[in-house]
């Protein structure tokens, strides 16, 4: 998928962002006082306080998950994801288009139909041409930031370089009249629909386009129109769009008139102030910060507050990786004996706790979209398994222990840091494994483990996908023909097995995703006995809302609180 | 830093070791101050050298997580009063992880004594090699060596600290290096103070007299000079020692002190602080240490500045105690 360290950092970045943006239904829509018992109300001011600016607000440079939070409330795209709870959340649906695509017979052309009345901002009627000019224009060089998947997916996109250099566009994309749109990929691509959630598939007026500086006022599509956008996305006014109508939008609620949305933040700054709530923090969300486990812990005998705090899961796991071809991990009894001796319990605390991440023995998450099927080939308890640990180290020819190097990062921000490594050190001491601890600068972590070159033996990594199905989380890490040597790569173990490579492309084909899904969880098992990574856990994410929020709505498809769907009191 | 260097630098101790060194020692004695700060620093040192003593004692050790200690669900905060306080556990447990606190502390001690000693150290050998360098060598070599230590008195250290413990392998053994990049960076007034001296005692007639004599300047400097700088740079030296510790603390907090599992202080006070409110026992117990470790540093420092300059032992008697700043 990604091929550059650039888009690596960034899908990663997308991914922990989305994550991050954890969410709000520990106490659902319809439970307790500060839930939303009663009907929504419509207008008021939905304040948004996050860490980072909404820069690069142009949809060709946004890489989202599901199209985002924020963008989504901006830019409509040709499917969606569902704006529900829990799994209902995981499920794609039609926004733009009148259903989620027609493949193909071999899932290689996917051809959609817009709906009747759609509009921009200014009234002018939204077309097929419109979304084909968005598409092509993310591949200018100048707008870059968005997915890897458009160069690699769309028949002959390659070496394009944007409608700027190469007006006559991508032959891929047809546009037989202005309510039809017809993609031609290179290859079987089943999540295709998953895919035209990203907010690439946003239309785009050719005549209202100003390149770079599109970002200042992207054209909506969306509920709402950018009024203020003060230093690149620091600070972002929105107010209704006048031409959006629900008639054509069964998914976004658009309750608040106006959303404010406020970055630079500290996360406990914000924290503090959507627990204190005064003045418009009433009325305040965030999109981008968790709560931690000291917070945790503190809200925790706060009875009003913790009816306040949303419970979000992202597909995510973290998790030990090999590299196989430094010793001993090229050993699988090695590897095994790490599997069972490592205290899963004591990683779960160091991440936050049992509330902030679930033990994970899958590699795949924990949740039915992205096929998971549960399964531990190497059953060792919530604390591990030190004496099957050490029969096996004995096995594999070191009796009197053995001793390897963890690379961590320096940070514990995305719990690649110190925190978990020294809780798996303590952990496999048991089983008489001495491990020493090498810590990376956080600035060059994810180029090290994902460099070929540089990949050590034993790191901490994790991996969330860009859309909740199983194909983009194995196929990165497994399939052999995405080892990469002179850029990203993601496939630590550097496994390459025709036997796995041919399931990929296999799955691949099936445009029925709970058939897919099945398949992938197989899959996984399948890997996992193999022991090439160690998964330990899965992050949940905790998140604080204003006191005047209502009709709280967190998908499992983003873990987020969906900003599309709450109101103000 | 500096200003205490330059307060040293106007000063001429003439206080001849043989002598002095009972008269000193009866000078500290008497002050409560001093004595007290004294024996907080035995204390700590036998604390700091018989931590695994202590850890065996208490039955405990500072690296095993103790999983059933801590409450998952609510982010791992202790369980029980007063950060998870028991019979196993003197001063309770650290949230997220149950590592015993008591022991973290103990160990804690071990490096932040020890980088601080050997950090004054090393700033000690090297300003008192380029101050008697620059103060009997040549006019360019007195220059040059004054240039850097001004230029060293003006380097941002904290900063240059970090920049040298990021770059370093992780490989190398973090204690010694924490030493090293404290002591390079803080040799600047040590220097000054001994290039000052120097430049007052070689004029004396004992040091021309013995320059007449044929002495070379390795041996003026050895044994004319030194004997004589002694208590300034004794004094300077004590000054330093707490600020070291603070050093070694803040370069801990800021996550590029000594490599976990290795506890200190530091460390500890900057895992700490998200917990202020949920477990305050975790943040007071390092900084308590903190704080006692520097206040007894420079209580005793102050005293030994005191006693070993005769003018304040003078004003001592009168009452006044050294009130210089």
């Amino acid at each position: 998928m990604s091929r550059s360290p650039r888009t690596s950092r960034r899908l990663a970045a997308a991914a922990v962002t989305v994550a991050l943006a954890g969410g709000a239904v520990a106490c659902g829509p319809n439970s307790g006082d500060a839930g939303a018992g009663a009907t929504p109300h419509r207008g008021g001011t939905l304040t948004i306080l996050n860490q980072d600016p909404q820069d690069k607000f142009d949809p060709a440079r946004e890489y989202t998950s599901g199209g985002g939070n924020v963008p989504s409330l901006v830019f409509r795209t040709l499917t969606t994801r569902a704006r529900a709870n829990g799994t209902a959340g995981t499920k794609v649906v039609p926004d733009l288009a009148t259903d989620t695509g027609t493949p193909s017979k071999d899932a290689t052309v996917w051809t959609y139909h817009l709906k009747d009345g759609l509009k921009f901002e200014d009234g002018s009627p939204i077309t097929s041409a419109d979304i084909k000019y968005g598409i092509e224009r993310s591949f200018a060089p100048e707008l870059s930031g968005g997915p890897p998947y458009f160069h690699d997916w769309l028949a002959g996109a390659q070496n394009y370089q944007g409608p700027y250099k190469d007006p006559k566009g991508l032959d891929s994309i047809e546009t037989p009249d202005a309510k039809t749109i017809v993609f031609h990929l290179n290859k079987p691509e089943g999540d295709f629909p998953y895919l035209a959630t990203a907010t690439q598939f946003a239309p785009v007026p050719k005549a209202k386009d100003t390149g770079v500086k599109y970002a200042e006022h992207p054209i909506s599509s969306g509920p709402y129109e950018v009024v203020k956008n003060e230093n690149d996305g620091a600070h972002l006014v929105l107010k209704r769009n006048p031409y959006w109508s629900p008639k054509t939008d069964d998914q976004r609620k658009a309750y608040p008139d106006t959303i404010d949305v406020q970055s630079g933040l500290d996360p406990a700054v914000i924290n503090q102030r959507l627990s204190t709530g005064s003045g418009a923090d009433a009325a305040a969300v965030t999109t981008d910060t968790n709560l931690g486990p000291s917070e945790l812990a503190q809200i925790g005998g706060d009875k009003q507050l913790a009816a306040r705090v949303g419970t979000g899961h992202f597909g995510y796991t973290n998790y030990l990786a090999f590299n196989t071809k430094v010793k001993p991990f090229d050993n699988p009894k090695v590897r095994q004996a790490i599997a069972y001796a490592v205290n899963r319990t004591s990683v779960v605390n160091a991440a936050g706790g049992s509330s902030l991440a679930d033990p994970a023995t899958t590699f795949l998450p924990n949740q039915a979209t992205f096929g998971y099927t549960p399964y531990d080939p190497f059953p060792a308890g919530a604390t591990g398994d030190p004496a099957k640990a050490k029969e096996l180290l004995k096995e594999a020819g070191y009796p009197g222990g053995l001793t390897i190097t963890l690379t961590h990062s320096s940070s514990n921000a995305d719990q690649y840091g110190p925190d978990i490594a020294t809780a798996v050190q303590d952990g496999l001491k048991a089983a008489g494994i001495t491990v020493k601890l090498n810590s990376v600068q956080e600035s060059g972590y994810r180029q090290t483990i994902h460099s070929v070159s540089t990949e050590p033996g034993f790191f901490l990594a994790g991996w969330g996908a860009d859309w909740p199905s199983g194909g983009p989380f194995l196929a990165p890490i497994f399939d052999g023909r995405q080892i990469v040597t002179d850029g990203s790569n993601f496939n630590s173990a550097q496994l390459n097995d025709p036997s796995v490579n041919d399931q990929i492309d296999a799955i691949n084909k099936i445009t029925d995703h709970a058939a897919a899904a099945r398949q992938w969880g197989a899959l996984d098992q399948k890997i996992g006995q193999q022991a090439l990574v160690v998964p330990l856990f899965h992050p949940v994410y905790k998140r604080l809302y204003g006191k005047d929020i209502r009709n709280v709505v967190i998908s499992d498809w983003t873990g987020v609180l969906d900003v599309s769907q709450v109101a103000v009191k | 830093m500096s200003g205490t260097a330059s307060l040293l630098a106007g000063e001429t101790a003439q206080v001849s070791p043989a002598a002095g060194a009972a008269q000193v020692w009866r000078r500290l004695r008497s002050r409560r101050a001093a004595l007290a700060g004294a024996i907080v620093l035995a204390a700590l040192v036998v604390i700091a050298l018989s931590a695994p003593l202590l850890a065996a004692i208490e039955g405990q050790d500072p690296t095993t997580y103790h999983d059933t200690l801590v409450n998952s669900a609510s982010g791992g905060v202790p369980i029980g009063s007063f950060g998870g306080v028991s019979a196993e556990h003197w001063l309770g447990v650290e949230p997220g992880t149950g590592r015993d606190v008591f022991a973290r502390l103990v160990y804690g001690a071990r490096i932040s004594l020890l980088v601080a000693v050997g950090s004054t150290a090393v700033q000690v050998l090297i300003g008192v090699g380029v101050g008697l360098a620059a103060g009997l060598g040549n006019r360019f070599l007195d220059q040059l060596l004054s240039s850097t230590t001004d230029v060293m008195l003006a380097l941002p250290s904290l900063v240059f600290a970090i920049a040298l413990m990021a770059v370093v392998p992780s490989g190398f053994p973090r204690p010694v290096l924490l030493m090293l990049v404290i002591g390079l960076l803080g040799w600047g007034g040590t220097a000054r103070v001994v290039r000052a001296q120097t430049l007052t005692l070689k004029e004396l007639d004992y040091v021309a007299a013995a320059r007449l004599g044929g002495s070379s300047r390795w041996r003026i400097a050895r044994r004319e000079l030194l004997p004589s700088i002694a208590a300034p740079v004794i004094t300077y030296a004590a000054l330093l020692l707490p600020t070291n510790v603070v050093s070694e603390a803040g370069l801990s907090f800021l996550g590029v002190g000594v490599k976990p599992p290795t506890s200190s202080w530091g460390q500890m006070l900057s895992s700490a602080t998200t917990w202020f409110r949920a477990d305050p026992a975790y943040v007071l117990l390092p900084a308590l240490m903190l704080f006692v470790t520097t206040l007894a540093f420079t209580v005793v420092g102050d005293a030994v500045r005191t006693a070993l300059d005769p003018r304040a032992a003078s004003r001592t008697k009168v009452g006044t105690r050294g009130a210089v700043s």
